[in-house]
């Protein structure tokens, strides 16, 4: 069955096969093999922040705190049983709950996304709109894509990020791998049209960031994309 | 409410925590004894007030309100409504033997009452509450409680006290003190939230300015693991500490890095990452650090879930077409397919008692809704109907809750519902997006 898909997928998205087939026949032959366990063993450097690298080997934390259930011991939290002469208990605050430390600092996000938008709007790049439950690339969205492409050859410098988004039906887990199923589409019809897959980032916002709220077709519709935001800065 | 009935009761709880702990050895099946049997009968409660004994007017009331609350929550009781049967609700001391004799005339159980006070002493503020419970069985004032803190803790008073109820006739440690993480809406960023159980007192938890998705807790209820996008173009798999806010990554591979869940002993992380083309599962040792892959497959994998027993994982897959729900060892072997109704069904949730997952189904009407199926498939039922896109199923503790988030009432807020599909009950009713709930484990 999954095979089944793969070929769909390779003739749905046509003469993309090349690219498609390569990563469907590494797959296939992966899954022939009975001991599954690639022992990934890795030891990244990269630590907190280390952001997405491409190598396999790193991507792995530097420093995990002991979240082993021994290692929680007594919280004091524990029921002491009703007691004839019950002496005082006295009762803290609760979990003390600190706001955990802000990875990216809330504003940086938004200068970045300002940023981002600004340059996205000026470019003019058109989005691709997909089908219920389909990461499919329609004709009119290949059309459009002939034009993103277009502009990206005549602005060699500009890097490319691809967003995935879906409609609020189904799952948040579900949704954020089929979100990168159409951004994946959306990456691979730009590299047969010739953009160098190294100018395409892609990255899934599942349901999570959608561009209209109600709970109608005409807004689904609009849910269902791939968005194609110029890249600000680094 | 005999005597025996009771001893019932307690020795059904006792099963539960000598399965927890491994005593009784269940086998494959995962599945737990459980207090929870159709046939378990709720032990009859009455609360017959919290006496005010100095403080505002309010607050002998919103104890007594709470505690209430709790214990209907719990399902271990029965809450009956004394005035209705004739008795008095008033002042009842130690030795109130005439209330005593009505209730156990009246077939009820259990009463209950107390105290409560709040006292302003220059700026400390302090406040007290006092509990006692009466056994028609023995008939005799089993024991009490007497509590003390700041006017803060006043909930979570009756929380404990509830569940020192709960503790005393069944052995399990109660739900009232739970709490549950969220994502909730700020602004045009998505954050991390905790709240109580019942959805009170909600506190942020990040504030990155972006997006935090699917929060899981440590079985030891001081981490909370999740998705966080660290630069807006790439995903982490991030833990933070609650009591002191310090945060760490586990994994920050190229693509999807999502739907991280500690397994029972807190030592391992099972999650969902496609850096190697496809979304697939992995389980990090969090001692040793090392990865190893669980799935190998040209189609989706994801949103991982423990058996109780840590051997076991459910998770949903579309390698079939449509997503579906999977069973494996949690070492990657032996998968077999759960799901077969439907032609979308994931987000799997595996009860802490192991007899249920719990997981988004698609009806024939493509709507959205919770189903629960036993592990062996042969047991299946739909919990909710009607509009709305439910969603993030997760267990309370004592396997007798479900809560999740839905769009029933049109924007998506937390919900908790009865693991028989009674009882719904919103949680969230701020806001403009609540969502992916997680319920923490008892202490």
């Amino acid at each position: 069955m999954g095979k089944f898909i793969c070929v769909a997928a390779m003739i749905l998205v046509g003469s993309v096969a090349v690219l498609t087939a390569s990563g469907c026949g590494k797959k296939s032959l992966q899954s022939g093999g009975e001991a599954q366990s690639a022992q990934q063993g890795a030891m990244a450097k990269g630590g907190a922040g280390g952001g997405g690298s491409n190598g396999a080997q790193s991507g792995v934390g530097s420093n995990f705190p002991d979240t082993s259930l021994q290692a929680g011991g007594g919280s004091g939290e524990g029921l002491r049983g009703l007691d004839k002469n019950p002496s005082e208990e006295r009762l803290g605050g609760g979990t003390l709950m600190a706001k955990a430390d802000s990875a990216g600092s809330a504003s940086r996000q938004l200068d970045d996304m300002r940023a981002e938008q600004a340059a996205s709007s000026a470019a003019g790049l058109r989005d691709v709109y997909f089908g219920y439950d389909s990461w499919t690339i329609s004709e009119e969205g290949r059309q459009a894509l002939v034009r993103d492409a277009d502009w990206l050859k005549a602005n060699p410098s500009a890097a490319i990020k691809i967003e995935g988004h879906c409609d609020e039906r189904g799952t948040t887990a579900y949704n954020l791998v089929l979100g990168e199923k159409r951004a994946k589409s959306v990456r691979n019809y730009l590299v047969e049209l010739g953009v160098s897959a190294n100018r395409l980032s892609v990255v899934s916002y599942g349901k999570e960031r959608p561009f209209c709220a109600e709970h109608a077709e005409s807004c689904y519709q609009q849910n269902r994309r791939g968005h194609l935001a110029v890249k600000a800065g680094k | 409410m005999t005597q025996t009935t009771f001893i019932g009761a307690i020795l059904g709880g006792l099963l539960v925590l000598a399965g927890a702990v491994g005593i009784l050895d269940s086998g494959a099946a995962d599945v737990f004894l459980e207090a929870t049997r159709p046939d378990f009968q709720k032990i009859s409660l009455g609360v017959v007030g919290i006496q005010n004994t100095g403080g505002p007017d309010w607050l002998g009331g919103r104890i007594e309100e709470v505690l209430k609350k709790d214990v209907k929550r719990s399902l271990v009781f029965d809450l009956v409504d004394l005035p209705s049967l004739g008795i008095k609700v008033r002042e009842v001391s130690n030795g109130a033997t005439a209330i005593f004799k009505q209730a156990a005339d009246n077939g009820v159980s259990l009463l209950v009452w107390g105290k409560a006070s709040l006292k302003e002493t220059g700026k400390e503020a302090d406040a007290t509450m006092e509990g006692f419970v009466y056994d028609s069985s023995s008939d005799e004032v089993v024991g009490g409680k007497r509590y003390a803190g700041s006017p803060s803790v006043l909930r979570l008073m009756a929380h404990r006290f509830a569940d020192e109820l709960v503790f005393r006739y069944t052995g399990e440690p109660g739900i009232a003190r739970t709490k549950i993480t969220y994502v909730a809406e700020q602004g045009s960023a998505r954050e991390l939230y905790v709240m109580d159980y019942d959805g009170y007192d909600p506190r942020q938890l990040t504030a990155d300015g972006f997006l935090n998705l699917m929060p899981r807790w440590s079985p030891d209820r001081r981490f909370i693991v999740f998705t966080a996008y660290r630069n807006r173009n790439s995903q982490d798999i991030d833990v933070i500490e609650l009591a002191t806010g310090k945060r760490w990554t586990y994994v920050s591979y190229a693509g999807l890095n999502i739907t991280p869940a500690f397994s029972p002993d807190g030592i391992f992380l099972a999650f969902a990452s496609s850096y190697e083309g496809n979304s697939e599962l992995y389980r990090l040792d969090t001692r040793t650090k090392s990865v190893q892959r669980l799935t190998v497959n040209p189609s989706g994998d994801l949103s991982p879930s423990w058996s109780p027993t840590g051997r076991e994982l459910a998770f949903t897959s579309d390698r079939g077409g449509g997503p579906q729900i999977f069973l494996m060892s949690s070492d990657g072997t032996n998968v077999r397919r759960l799901t077969f109704e439907g032609d979308y069904n994931a987000a799997p949730a595996w009860s802490p008692r192991g007899n249920w997952i719990a997981y988004v189904c698609r009806t024939p009407r493509k709507e959205y809704k919770l189903c629960v199926m036993s592990p062996d498939g042969q047991k299946r039922m739909q919990l909710t109907t009607g509009p709305g896109v439910d969603d993030s199923p997760s267990w309370s503790p004592d396997g007798r809750h479900l809560v999740f988030s839905s769009t029933a009432d049109g924007k998506s807020h937390i919900y908790m519902i009865n693991a028989d599909g009674k009882d719904l009950e919103r949680l969230t009713f701020e806001g403009t997006h609540n969502s992916a709930p997680a319920w923490s484990p008892a202490s």
